[in-house]
């Protein structure tokens, strides 16, 4: 079928999403909770785009494409939220994340800088390393569930659990024992995945 | 830099990155064809053993026996290595050398190898450490269907409807595949697993059974057996595509289901569901690992697979596929290279007068026709002292051959003994020279998969020191004996290959780019996903079934012997563990430990942890128990990564009959707790 993106038109398979026709068209979409070995999840919001005939903005990772379809990647409503979004995200984190992440990458196209909103950022605590190369740091967390993902549908393992509930959600490894006693098998799918450094190579620690 | 992972034979695509010359990080490439995107904890993180402290650094010479090796020049070490080599071909002729090619290494490495001991020495005794693998796979593949691979690729596990893997243990030995099939039983893919163990994927499968440890061809044709009874048999491919079933037809009466109990101990209802869960799949796959080859009949078990795939059809289109499990990441290649005492690239043989001669012509000397020593050969011929030199290139025989007192027996009784590798190992203590070489992170080439995938190897980092790549060590020794490479780079040997080599025609570096080529490839670069779609590469293009009934395996339990000593890898850990040992992994798993089950541990007064004794018929070793289900009662198994336990000294010599690969899958031993403490109660009767 084929779908029209900033005027660009692509064709696409049966099942293809809006932000596969955006890659097509070569068209930026920011994103922080996808990753194209895992299934779209739809968690974080700042795939907004617009799509002709739809009152609100749309997720592009998980509206998947109809023929004739009309995607605009830069609707001024659809910017305005992701970008608010992703702001949203970064007021959460006690530092700015460090500029080879997806995070500081997404934000800097974004043109998002020092949050405007001041408040309670994640508590900074040691980073856990009790594996030999796998660490935490929790602070980073932005509960985009992509490590839990990568656990479950590229390794198999089920080794990470999504935990808390608002302000306090975070990740674990098995019940909260750490990668070493849970049921990981060191593959670092996770740490490959994560957008923050949340789950990051202990050797790669600053 | 892009490169393939030297560990398994998955061929893992990975990004590695450099920091200030060493290794900072590894992570997948996304676009890797067997791996998308993901990778395994040696291939991502056990590359610190590159800068170990350990590493061979400088050639080493032992001036005479029983001393420590000096540091010495690498003028020095070509001086020794050509005075000695020249003085035992001229006093003994050549076939009193040997070389050992390395299936770790890459195809340059290998070949260059391979014409080195042919060309320079002028003598076939060049062999590989597939050998000890999959060699069974190897002759089993080509004698039924004609080609030395795997039918298919790892893409068929994921539009497979059902797949029987048998005696491989993939979330374990090849983690990144163990990985996908899991994933492909997630999705709903019947998944049956045959293996004494109760592997991980066992869980997730839908059929588990567990035969007796060298009864596989009785399960197989047990299976068979039901195919046929049951109208399962797709006569249409059977009669266009094949021959030689009737004489497998004679056989089956005998491997009824209740029969196939008795031999194998797998209840007559596994059998019967098992074959019906791969006849009633429209696409099936078979994938096996050295639980099928490392066996007194393991290549015939590989002809009993290709059996039941043939009688059903279920091959030679996607999903329907025999993919074989091959154990080190270029154990394809270093055999397709011709690092084979019987063969010239691509399974040729010596004895081939066109095959000979065309590479007479290319190399510009007379080459001999008659087939060299296989590694068990060697080793026998060396005791005999009939072979009076080797050198061995990335192989730790001493730690991982079997019957361990005889290869030391065999290295000392040698007049010469150059190795070639990256860290000192069991085998090197042996050494009269000593080359420092390179890992797979420090040169350029080609690896092989187990899909038959010839992808590209490029060095991130130096080698340490005064050491070289396998690939200039190797064109240095062959010039210093007067026989010249004549290749800059190893693309340049890749292109000798692919001109002397009808099924490489088409491969080049330049042409495998980032995802590799599947051979055979036509001189215009169409490679080969799926082999066999139209015929089979044999005389007349038919496939051969085998009708091969089920006989005992090498050794067996007795009175003496009372326990079945099963031998394997697992995941942290990588074989003689020469790398992986040298890594965080330790910290994972610092040990080999002997698995066995709650009912023998209670009866043998053995609690987990204990230090215990374990004997064989031809030597014993000492290590900690764990008590685990995982594996069935009346077995044991155990690894083979830390020199220290030595495992190996407890295999005997049995082997494969058609390929000497060495049966490491069935050694009968006797178990008991040692030490000095006194020995506990065994969980208090109720337990027992």
């Amino acid at each position: 079928m084929r779908v029209a993106v900033d005027g660009i038109d692509v064709e696409v398979a049966d099942g293809a999403t809006v932000l596969d026709a955006a890659g097509a068209a070569g068209r930026w979409v920011p994103t922080l909770c996808f990753d194209e070995r895992q299934a779209p999840f739809g968690a974080c919001r700042a795939c907004l785009v617009g799509v002709e005939g739809s009152a609100a903005p749309l997720p592009a990772c998980t509206t998947p494409c109809r023929d004739g379809m009309a995607v605009a990647t830069e609707d001024p409503a659809a910017r305005r939220v992701a970008t608010a979004v992703v702001e949203l995200v970064l007021s959460e984190l006690p530092e700015p994340p460090a500029s080879h992440t997806e995070l500081a990458q997404v934000a800097d196209r974004l043109g998002v800088g020092e949050p405007r909103w001041p408040g309670e950022v994640h508590p900074k605590v040691e980073a856990d390393t009790r594996h030999p190369y796998l660490a935490f740091r929790h602070e980073l967390c932005i509960s985009c569930g992509r490590c839990v993902r990568a656990c479950d549908e590229l390794q198999g393992t089920f080794a990470l659990t999504a935990t808390g509930r608002g302000f306090g959600a975070n990740v674990a490894a098995g019940l909260d024992e750490g990668f070493r006693a849970s049921a990981c098998v060191s593959c670092g799918a996770c740490a490959d995945t994560c957008p923050t450094d949340a789950i990051t190579e202990v050797s790669l620690l600053p | 830099m892009t490169t393939t992972c030297g560990y398994c034979g998955v061929g893992c695509r990975l990004e590695t990155h450099v920091h200030d010359g060493r290794i900072a990080s590894i992570t997948p490439a996304m676009d890797g064809p067997a791996n998308l995107g993901h990778t395994c904890l040696k291939g991502r993180f056990a590359h610190q053993f590159s800068r170990n402290r350990e590493r061979l650094a400088t050639p080493l010479i032992r001036d005479a026996r029983g001393e420590a090796p000096r540091p010495a020049t690498w003028d020095e070490a070509m001086e020794r290595i050509v005075a000695e080599l020249t003085r035992i071909r001229s006093a003994h002729g050549p076939n009193a050398i040997a070389g050992l090619a390395s299936s770790r290494a890459t195809n340059e490495d290998c070949y260059a190898m391979q014409r080195l001991m042919r060309a320079a020495i002028g003598t076939n005794n060049i062999d590989n450490c597939s050998r000890v693998c999959h060699s069974p796979t190897s002759y089993a593949l080509r004698k039924a269907l004609g080609l030395s691979g795997a039918t298919g690729s790892f893409s068929d596990f994921d539009h497979a409807d059902a797949t029987i893997l048998i005696g491989a243990n993939p979330t374990e030995g090849h983690p990144v595949v163990g990985a996908r099939i899991k994933q492909a039983t997630l999705r709903g893919m019947k998944l049956v697993t045959i293996d004494p163990r109760r592997i991980e994927l066992a869980d997730y499968g839908v059929l588990h059974l567990s035969p007796r440890p060298g009864s596989n061809a009785a399960v197989m044709l047990g299976i068979a057996h039901v195919i046929e009874r049951d109208g399962f048999v797709n006569r249409a491919f059977v009669d266009a595509r094949t021959e030689g079933f009737d004489a497998l037809l004679e056989l089956l009466p005998s491997y009824a289901p209740d029969a196939v109990e008795a031999i194998s101990g797998v209840p007559a209802e596994g059998i019967e569901e098992a074959a019906r869960i791969y006849a009633e799949a429209a696409n099936a796959c078979f994938s096996w690992g050295l639980g099928v080859t490392e066996h007194k009949y393991g290549s015939e078990v590989v002809q009993l697979v290709c059996d039941v795939a043939l009688m059903t059809g279920k091959i030679g289109r996607p999903g329907s596929a025999l993919l074989p499990l091959r154990g080190q990441n270029n154990v394809q290649g270093s055999s397709d290279m011709g690092a084979l005492p019987d063969t010239y690239t691509a399974y040729r043989s010596v004895e081939d007068e066109d095959v000979a001669r065309s590479f007479e012509d290319a190399w510009g000397v007379p080459l001999s026709r008659r087939k060299g020593y296989t590694i068990p050969q060697m080793f026998d011929a060396a005791v005999a002292g009939d072979l009076r030199a080797m050198y061995i290139f990335g192989e730790d025989v001493a730690q991982t051959d079997p019957n361990t007192a005889h290869v030391v027996h065999a290295l000392e009784s040698l007049d010469f003994l150059v190795c070639q590798d990256i860290f000192e190992t069991e085998t090197t203590k042996h050494a009269d020279v000593i080359l420092p070489a390179s890992s797979f992170l420090e040169k350029s080439g080609t690896f092989t998969n187990a899909e038959r995938r010839v992808q590209l190897v490029a060095p991130a980092i130096d080698p340490p020191g005064e050491a070289r790549t396998d690939f200039e060590i190797i064109k240095a020794v062959s010039r210093a004996l007067g026989h010249e490479l004549g290749w800059e780079t190893p693309a340049d040997a890749m292109d000798e290959i692919a001109a002397l080599t009808p099924d490489w025609a088409g491969i080049s570096h330049e042409r495998l780019g980032r995802r590799g080529l599947q051979w055979p490839v036509a001189p215009d670069g169409t490679d080969a996903p799926i082999l066999y779609e139209r015929s089979f590469t044999r005389k007349g293009g038919r496939a051969h079934f085998a009708a091969l009934p089920y006989k005992e395996p090498g050794d067996a339990a007795d009175d003496e012997f009372p326990l079945i000593l099963v031998t394997g890898r697992r995941l942290q850990h990588y074989n003689a563990g020469t790398m992986t040992r040298r890594t965080g992994n330790v910290e994972l798993m610092d040990a080999d430990l002997l698995e066995i089950h709650p009912d023998d541990a209670a009866r043998l007064w053995i609690a987990d942890g204990d230090r215990i004794s374990v004997r064989s018929r031809v030597g014993r070793i000492e290590l900690p128990a764990q008590v685990t289900e995982r594996i069935e009662p009346g077995h044991v198994f155990t690894t083979f990564h830390f020199p220290e336990t030595r495992t190996n000294l407890l295999v005997g010599a049995s082997a494969d009959v058609n390929t000497s690969c060495p049966e490491y899958k069935v050694v009968a031993v006797d178990v008991r707790p040692i030490g000095e403490e006194p020995a506990k109660v065994p969980a208090l009767a109720g337990g027992a």
